[in-house]
């Protein structure tokens, strides 16, 4: 029988086939769910990120083992539905408004729903007033935005005043593209900001851990 | 200012072989926006007003990036904002009315190798040229009336191919479809380089290829150096041979970090790397020492820090990466991407005085 650590080993080199036999086999021998979740994909994802932010594993590299990671979220998430187990953490993200670029945001909405969070992507072009009626809608810890263009990073100050500004008091904001630096989200009042998509996982990890 | 004493072709040529100018060769990008901003408060003229008072040395003569429909625009839907659009290239975008900004990639026609080998191979091959003789000899007429260095201008594979299939396409298949990859990259490659030779029998004689394609973002390049070395770098080369056999020089364009790939530029045959993204982390400060004698520097000046306003920061910027390029005599000014509308007419111009006082050899 395999070992949870295989699942891992087969997530983070990206090889979905294999993902998937593992993920089956561990079903059928009793193993949970959650822990398949939490103890074999979510390490493996880990691992990713950390070679992502040494630049040793390149985007192409992080998107096979999303997919893989995927395929084998299409088998569990119906039984971890019919248990009631979800998530423990909820983050919303969408691009900007003004701004239609989604490679960076779909980057890290993958990699967030590979460390286990649910991820509610609002797609582009996304205002400051519908960021905030989905963070209140489903309770978010964590609201992420991300833009492209120099053009577009005022829309960013806009939309963290006014999620501020509502008192959310258990939602973090992050920011994050191509424009951005710790400096502008220090200046905007950004909770966090992540420069790649591996950082961007240990910075919400840091923040909605912090407000929990 | 005072009168150049060169005109831009030799400057430009002269920069390439490192030898002696009167000052940097200069070009600049701007967002519609910027140029709209800059007319409300005093700038008489356009895009071409403002590459007159920078001094511009460089003229293009085309663009080619072959399409496998070429004209087509199909209008799917539109809102008061955007309008969504079937392209030449068979993907559905939503674009801004009216505005600049990246469009949203909804869907990629080509989305399999299997569409690539029956349609949009075949379509691509099949396809007109993408150029525009009458075109291309207007434009070098004007270059070589106002001394200009002239250059044709194409997109390369790698830029191709995600246009076609889209970016997770694209990387994906870097890794489980290498085989299509080189494919893509290869037609693209073989239509351009067709194209140009149309425009050199047509009578052009340039003295550069400009070459575009973003291959990497703010971290790193998209794929690793050996996946470029591989599935992308032979089609580089194999358009610097084609540049170099016909007396050409090269330039690159690409944003993003791309310092782990410098080497492999030169060894593909770019002498000239253009804009160099500041804010991707790019500083010809560190590695113009290293790189300069093979690779000449061309942009670099920081986009956001313009965008500040502030004469005193920007002029730093200027000084201490005019000072670095020029120490190799292959520096050019450019920004490090396109001039934002954050950016004042009179910052602009101030920025103009800047290059002519800190590029003056």
């Amino acid at each position: 029988m395999p070992q949870l650590t295989d699942l891992t080993a087969a997530v983070a080199a990206g090889k979905r086939i294999d993902t998937v036999r593992i993920t089956q086999e561990l079903l059928a021998a009793g193993i949970s769910p959650q822990d398949i979740v939490e103890r074999g994909l979510v390490p493996g994802m880990a691992i990713v990120g950390e070679q992502f932010k040494r630049n040793e594993i390149f985007v192409p590299e992080m998107l096979v083992a999303a997919r893989a990671m995927k395929e084998a979220l299409k088998l569990l998430e119906p039984l971890l539905a019919s248990a009631g187990i979800k998530p423990k953490y909820t983050a919303i993200i969408g691009t900007v408004q003004g701004d239609l670029h989604d490679i960076g945001k779909n980057l890290i909405s993958m990699m967030w729903r590979g460390a286990n969070f649910a991820v509610v992507d609002l797609g582009t072009n996304v205002s400051p007033e519908r960021y905030l009626a989905a963070a209140k809608e489903h309770k978010a810890n964590l609201v992420g935005l991300s833009a492209l263009l120099t053009t577009t990073m005022p829309a960013m100050k806009d939309t963290v005043r006014i999620i501020k500004a509502a008192g959310l008091t258990g939602t973090k904001i992050m920011i994050g593209g191509a424009p951005i630096t710790q400096a502008f989200a220090d200046e905007i009042g950004a909770d966090g900001y992540a420069a790649d998509a591996g950082t961007a996982v240990d910075i919400a990890k840091k923040l909605v851990e912090q407000a929990a | 200012m005072k009168s150049p004493s060169m005109t831009g072709c030799e400057r430009v040529s002269r920069m390439f072989a490192r030898r002696e100018q009167d000052r940097v060769p200069r070009c600049d990008s701007f967002w519609p926006e910027t140029i709209t901003r800059w007319q409300r408060e005093g700038l008489t003229g356009d895009y071409d007003e403002v590459m007159r008072r920078l001094g511009a040395d460089f003229q293009s003569l085309c663009w080619c990036w072959p399409a496998p429909f070429p004209g087509r625009r199909e209008v799917l839907s539109q809102d008061a904002e955007t309008e969504t659009v079937r392209d030449a290239w068979g993907g559905v975008a939503r674009f801004w009315k009216g505005r600049s900004g990246t469009p949203e990639h909804i869907s990629f026609g080509c989305d399999s190798r299997a569409a690539w080998e029956t349609t949009y191979r075949p379509a691509l091959l099949a396809a007109p040229l993408a150029a525009n003789l009458p075109d291309a000899r207007r434009c070098a007429a004007e270059g070589r009336a106002l001394g200009r260095w002239t250059h044709l201008t194409g997109v390369e594979g790698f830029e191709a191919l995600r246009r076609l299939i889209g970016d997770e396409a694209c990387l994906v298949a870097m890794i489980e479809d290498p085989e299509w990859v080189r494919d893509i990259v290869d037609v693209h490659t073989d239509i351009v380089l067709r194209t140009f030779e149309a425009l050199m029998a047509g009578g052009l004689e340039p003295e550069g290829l400009w070459i575009y394609g973003d291959m990497a973002y703010n971290h790193a390049t998209m794929c690793s150096p050996a996946m470029y070395r591989d599935l992308v770098w032979p089609a580089h080369k194999r358009m610097a041979e084609w540049a170099h056999s016909r007396g050409q020089r090269v330039i690159y364009h690409t944003d993003g970090h791309v310092r782990q790939v410098l080497d492999l530029y030169i060894a593909a045959g770019f002498e000239c790397l253009q804009p160099i993204e500041a804010k991707a982390g790019m500083d010809i400060r560190e590695f113009a020492p290293a790189y300069g004698a093979r690779l000449a520097m061309f942009g670099n000046i920081d986009v956001m820090k313009m965008a500040t306003n502030d004469l005193g920061l920007i002029e730093e910027e200027m000084r201490t990466k005019f000072a670095a390029g020029m120490a190799t005599r292959g520096y050019a000014y450019h920004s490090d991407h396109s001039v934002p509308p954050q950016v004042s007419w009179d910052t602009y111009r101030a920025i103009i005085g800047f290059v002519e006082r800190y590029g003056t050899y």
